[in-house]
């Protein structure tokens, strides 16, 4: 093979994955941050790194995971540069505040922004496992945690939520 | 099962499967509802975390350079493979350290060659082991993976924040992760490899080196801007081997 076909070849892979995994790795991205504006650019440094280590991924099977990680890493990463701070839900930046933005249904606001409120130690687990369809033990070795500890904060993610919107309903 | 520990169960996981679960429901009408409920409340938090995506922007790549020092892993298109599979498998990781690793210099073995393409090809099979993070491992999972009756290492070298037992060539070594400087470093404590002399690793993203260390050695894996030489230092004074 040349080395202008193995360069083809190797970009069409990485645009296989990408293309295939876009969604996922935008939404965890903005789930993980709280913020689209956020998320694209750690999307950005993600798809980069991504690329200058696609030879690390053995297995195009494996690439959710991989992606997944590498995108964890650098939102990690953006927020250690920034050094930003808790987000108060009553200064939104105004990538955060599209994210909240009113629908035309008010119980799917009322969640967002209860999932907006969540701890991060929640929120990410229950992003994992509702949006990525992880399961508990991949979730515990994504987070680095035992099982036991991602399913009490899976309970206590769904309560907190639950609790939450019942709240606002009654409101 | 009793109530509490059904709805801690179907609260974790509303569409899993829980073990006595359903003998349980079965019987319980205020489970029944709180299992409605949770499952109700999921196809909510889907719908809340299905967000609009913008149009795929991809940045503009930079052209992998074949780099002399650069160490490519090898692709595997196969599944994963199982320990009797192990000898074929190591024959494609020599060809690729004879390939990459020649490349570096002529100062290795060939079986060191070997060694190392094996230490760099192991750091993509565990991807979630390298993250960024300021949790340790708990003390019960560190003195799992550090087998006592194989050596010991100090834990004031660093944060360990992953420990996992894994296979290299066909010897089981720890396999940690301490937080440096400038990201997470991989350590392999290999007793049973014996180097001659430092072995570099060279990857893509990443740099290393084995350092023989008694009988064994020790791999050390980091960011390129990692100082490896100094945490080198500190890894050795910190293991001790007991075989």
């Amino acid at each position: 093979m040349t080395d202008d076909s193995a360069d083809q070849e190797r970009r069409n892979r990485f645009d296989r994955v990408v293309a295939v995994l876009h969604k996922d790795l935008y939404r965890y991205a903005t789930w993980l941050s709280r913020d689209p504006g956020v998320a694209e650019e750690v999307v950005q440094e993600a798809l980069l790194r991504a690329w200058k280590s696609l030879d690390a991924l053995r297995e195009d099977n494996a690439a959710k995971s991989w992606l997944l990680t590498i995108v964890r890493r650098e939102n990690a990463r953006y927020f250690e540069r920034k050094r930003l701070e808790t987000v108060d839900i009553d200064s939104l930046t105004p990538g955060q505040a599209a994210l909240l933005a009113e629908t035309e249904d008010p119980n799917l606001d009322a969640m967002r922004e209860a999932i907006f409120r969540l701890d991060d130690d929640y929120r990410e687990p229950l992003v994992l496992q509702v949006l990525m369809g992880h399961s508990t033990e991949e979730i515990a070795e994504l987070m680095g945690l035992k099982q036991g500890a991602v399913l009490t904060r899976l309970h206590r993610a769904r309560i907190k939520l639950r609790d939450e919107v019942h709240k606002e309903a009654a409101a | 099962m009793d109530c509490k520990d059904y709805k801690e169960a179907i609260a974790a996981d509303p569409s899993g499967s829980i073990a006595g679960g359903a003998e349980h429901i079965a019987g319980c009408e205020s489970c029944r509802a709180f299992r409605d409920e949770m499952q109700a409340l999921d196809a909510s938090i889907l719908g809340a975390l299905n967000i609009d995506v913008p149009a795929l922007n991809i940045p503009e790549l930079p052209a992998i350079s074949q780099d002399d020092n650069v160490v490519s892993m090898p692709v595997r298109q196969r599944p994963r493979f199982t320990t009797p599979a192990w000898i074929g498998i190591a024959a494609s990781f020599a060809l690729a350290a004879i390939i990459g690793l020649q490349l570096v210099g002529n100062r290795t073995s060939t079986d060191e060659q070997m060694l190392a393409a094996q230490v760099l090809a192991h750091l993509d099979h565990e991807p979630w082991a390298l993250k960024v993070t300021d949790v340790a491992v708990s003390d019960e999972r560190y003195n799992r993976v550090i087998n006592p009756s194989v050596g010991t290492m100090d834990r004031d070298v660093g944060l360990v924040s992953y420990a996992q037992s894994c296979i290299i060539n066909g010897h089981r070594i720890p396999h940690l992760v301490i937080q440096g400087q400038y990201g997470p470093v991989t350590l392999l404590l290999m007793p049973d490899e014996t180097v001659h002399g430092a072995v570099p690793i060279s990857g893509e993203s990443v740099k290393g080196v084995i350092l023989p260390h008694g009988d064994g050695s020790i791999a050390i894996i980091g960011e390129r801007e990692e100082r490896i030489e100094e945490l080198g230092k500190r890894v050795t004074d910190a293991v001790e081997w007991t075989i």
